[in-house]
């Protein structure tokens, strides 16, 4: 068993706020232990991760998962995807791209740098909450951080 | 234009052209001939009948004033030879009696011919006056070519006495056509007849054009040898090309003999430069003209040739006109069509009327259109390869296509005669005009195809001057200046108008690649924003639902309606997006196994029905060249479809088969569904286009849509049949696989 100091918290970057009603909604009904930290845009995400900016002072340690939108105000979520995969530190956070788009390109851009999961929002809140359930079962609880995080690549699942 | 290749042209007739006819080394002895160097009169040669004839002396070497030539005639020589004029003309009395002293510059000097004037002076200038002002008066510039060349046969009879004066013009191939006739009847009547190109020699034509008269007063007489022969450092022979009495060709001499004609007289009709037709003086005993009735009869040539010129370019000139017209019209109507195929097409008279032809032919790239009488289009084909493979870049006429072509012989009777001009060099297009055969009789004076060399390879002229008759075959109309004129502007119109629809074309797909981009930006932009607002919809209707329990059903079903309406309008983006990527997207094609596709498809299917009931009937299907995924979707559609529209009936069935069609392999499904009425075939395969009513049928109608672009991008088809209430069938077809792709 987890302490619950260990039970790290889900980064929700979402810029659109109906979105993220729905997405805490769903959240809240999975009844996660997690902390959720909301940001809502690509450089507050980087601030959060990167512990600087407004979050120089957050408790340190990496989130347990990255709920990342991909249209987002100033640097958009390819972007901050980019930046966090290139740091040999943060790459082992996984993060789930979430998005309304189908468009290839935005999947093979994510996968290009190294995303670990790719969710298209589904219209239906049924589905929709689903997913978010799922994705957060996975990501947040089943899924351990690496004792070493020089030890595996970003894109590894470890479980 | 192409030289008659049947007439002879052996070596021994090619000896003939190259017989050294400005040098003969020797003069007619009807006159003497000095060639005097320019500054000091030095006699360089001279003619060794000179000192008989005249009874001077003059030795190489020597000055004429040291020869004692009279100082009159020593000094007016050399004012003319320091002055600009190209001829001289005095007379002079010398010991032997009186003569006539012409001069004309040589390259290698003076050349002074001395001729005895006759003893009964012929008629001086003021006695031709009359008469020549009387013919120039006939020369009523509105009178045909014809009159004004008769007028002028008869003109030169009367002036000169010769018993039969004849007037020919050359055509393309040198023969030449006797136009004009005038005779006492001594002789006999040549007029029409035709006299083989071979009679004079290139040279002598080229002679003819630098030297515009030539007598021969007696075919019999003994040439003077030059004395010396050869001049100057070079040791070159006297060049004759100017002088009078220039010795001729014993062949010309034969010639003449053979004909029965002692004296002959030519004057050439030169026109811009070209020989364009002789005025032939004969008799049938010796004659001897006097240098004044010669420059009057020279006279009478260029007078002639200057109106037959200017009435040719006049005809041109009008001709042309009528062409430009024509020309104009056509162009006007070219700009007006969107391509050079349907300007051909739809304006066959225009385009024929252009230069008078039978047919014409568009070959452009691998096409070929006619109008009219043309060859086959393989015949057209290996034609126009044959112009391409000559190196025709711009136009190429003839008139006697089988003669230089010989493939073209095979159809003779609807194009002996071809215009043609290059509009596309890379291509090898080419616009052709076509004109048939036109068999023509031609009176031959003496056979024209029967060379004339002995045994010993000597050539010998011909000696019979019988009317040989000959069928022309293989020959059109030939085309006039103008028409080739019309021809090259036309040529430059179109490829004009090709290189302008190019531009246009090029500025039209770089346009369409700016929307392109701009259309990606847009469906990019309404994928990620047009949906979020129907999630967002559903989502809260859904918690709405959720917290309120006590609902009544009204209210109940009016937030299912929303959630519904919202899932549509989200499904609806999702298909349109996916329509409009199918656009973009490039096909990764592989062989398919059809068969495993629709069973997966079926498989499918079945799992979403609660009971599947229908029953499938799928037949072997051979394999296809596709985009799996692509080729996946039609069949999804076809079969989704096909089981949908048949859910109602008592006993669904689904047929699925293939049969070869052509090239094509054909798939078809078919069902026992509602079917449809063939009256709205038109609309099945339009974007959002339904043919049922929403609630008793699913889908946002786009399905068929988006398998027709699936299909129409691999390069097959696909349609659909229907009767309603009684089953529909849709069948589509895939190329087989091709380099291409």
């Amino acid at each position: 068993m987890k302490k619950i100091k260990e039970v790290r918290p889900i980064l929700l970057v979402e810029d659109n706020p109906h979105d993220l009603e729905l997405t805490l909604t769903a959240l809240a009904q999975c009844n996660f232990a997690n902390e959720i930290i909301v940001v809502r845009d690509g450089a507050e995400a980087l601030d959060y991760v990167f512990q600087q900016g407004d979050y120089a002072a957050r408790p340190s340690g990496p989130p347990a998962v990255i709920l990342l939108d991909l249209k987002l105000p100033k640097l958009d979520g390819l972007d901050v995807l980019a930046r966090i995969k290139a740091d040999s530190q943060l790459r082992q956070i996984p993060v789930v791209m979430l998005t309304s788009s189908r468009e290839e390109r935005d999947v093979v851009s994510s996968y290009r740098l190294g995303v670990n999961a790719f969710v298209v929002k589904p219209v239906e809140f049924g589905e929709f909450s689903e997913a978010i359930r799922s994705l957060g079962m996975f990501w947040a609880i089943v899924n351990h951080p690496p004792t070493h995080p020089a030890s595996f690549g970003g894109q590894d699942v470890q479980g | 234009m192409d030289n008659a290749a049947s007439l002879p042209s052996d070596a021994a007739l090619d000896r003939c052209a190259e017989e050294p006819i400005r040098i003969p080394g020797a003069i007619q002895p009807f006159g003497a001939l000095l060639l005097l160097e320019p500054r000091h009169l030095l006699v360089l040669s001279r003619s060794a009948n000179l000192q008989p004839l005249t009874g001077m002396m003059a030795s190489p070497g020597q000055t004429l004033a040291e020869a004692g030539w009279p100082g009159t005639l020593t000094a007016a020589l050399a004012e003319w030879s320091n002055s600009d004029d190209a001829l001289y003309s005095a007379p002079a009395q010398l010991p032997t009696g009186r003569f006539r002293l012409s001069g004309t510059r040589g390259p290698q000097g003076l050349l002074v011919e001395l001729e005895t004037e006759p003893e009964a002076p012929g008629p001086g200038l003021d006695a031709l006056y009359p008469r020549l002002k009387l013919f120039l008066d006939e020369l009523d510039p509105a009178s045909s070519t014809q009159t004004i060349m008769q007028g002028a046969a008869r003109e030169m009879r009367r002036l000169t006495g010769f018993e039969r004066v004849l007037i020919y013009r050359f055509d393309s191939d040198g023969h030449g056509t006797v136009l004009a006739e005038d005779g006492d009847g001594s002789l006999p009547s040549y007029l029409g007849h035709r006299f083989p190109a071979s009679d004079i020699p290139a040279q002598a034509r080229a002679l003819y054009c630098q030297n515009r008269i030539r007598l021969i007063p007696d075919a019999r007489y003994t040439p003077v040898p030059l004395e010396p022969p050869v001049v100057g450092t070079a040791q070159a022979p006297v060049d004759l090309s100017a002088a009078s009495w220039r010795s001729v060709s014993p062949v010309h001499l034969e010639y003449m003999r053979n004909m029965g004609t002692l004296a002959s007289m030519s004057v050439s009709l030169v026109i811009d430069g070209e020989l364009w037709g002789l005025i032939s003086c004969h008799s049938a005993g010796p004659r001897l003209v006097g240098p004044q009735i010669r420059a009057a009869s020279e006279f009478i040539g260029r007078v002639l040739a200057h109106h037959i010129g200017a009435n040719e370019r006049s005809a041109a000139h009008a001709h042309r006109i009528a062409l430009k017209d024509i020309e104009v019209g056509l162009v006007e109507r070219l700009s007006r069509v969107g391509s050079l195929k349907a300007g051909f097409l739809e304006n066959p008279q225009a385009w024929t009327a252009l230069l008078s032809s039978a047919g014409a032919a568009l070959v452009w790239k691998d096409e070929i259109h006619t109008i009219g009488a043309t060859p086959t289009a393989s015949q057209i084909r290996a034609l126009a390869e044959w112009l391409h493979a000559q190196g025709v870049d711009r136009t190429f006429c003839t008139d006697c296509l089988g003669t230089v072509w010989p493939p073209a012989s095979a159809f003779a009777d609807t194009a002996s005669g071809l215009a043609a001009a290059s509009i596309s060099r890379l291509h090898g297009s080419f616009l052709m005009w076509f004109r048939p055969e036109v068999i023509r009789t031609v009176q031959w004076r003496g056979d024209p195809h029967k060379t004339a060399v002995d045994q010993s390879g000597a050539l010998h002229p011909r000696r019979s001057f019988e009317i040989w008759q000959e069928q022309l075959r293989g020959r059109a109309e030939p085309w006039r200046r103008s028409e080739i004129d019309t021809l090259a502007d036309f040529r430059s119109v179109v490829v004009n108008l090709i290189l302008r629809r190019a531009e246009e074309r090029a500025a039209l797909s770089e346009e369409l690649q700016r929307s392109n981009v701009e259309l990606e930006s847009f469906s990019y932009s309404v994928s990620h924003d047009l949906r979020a607002p129907f999630r967002h919809i559903t989502g809260f209707a859904e918690l709405l639902k959720r917290r309120a329990r006590n609902l009544d059903d009204t209210a109940s079903h009016y937030l299912d309606n929303i959630v519904q309406a919202a899932v549509t309008a989200g499904r609806l983006v999702d298909d349109l997006l996916r329509f409009s990527h199918l656009g973009r997207a490039a096909l990764s094609c592989a062989t398919l196994d059809m068969n495993k596709i629709v069973e997966e498809v079926r498989q499918g299917i079945d799992l979403n029905e609660a009971q599947p009931r229908i029953t499938w009937h799928i037949d072997k299907l051979p394999p296809a060249w596709g985009d799996a995924s692509y080729i996946r979707q039609v069949w999804y559609n076809l079969m989704d479809n096909a089981a949908k529209y048949s859910s109602g009936s008592a006993h669904p069935e689904v047929r699925i088969s293939a049969g070869r069609q052509g090239q094509d392999i054909v798939y078809i499904v078919a069902d026992n569904g509602v079917g449809f009425d063939m009256a709205y075939a038109g609309k099945l395969f339009g974007v959002f286009q339904r043919l049922h009513r929403t609630e008793d049928f699913d889908g946002t109608g786009i399905g068929l849509a988006l398998s027709k672009r699936i299909i129409d991008k691999h390069g097959g088809w696909i349609k659909g049949e229907g009767v309603a209430g009684a089953g529909a069938r849709f069948c589509f077809a895939l190329p087989q696989r091709n380099e291409r792709q």
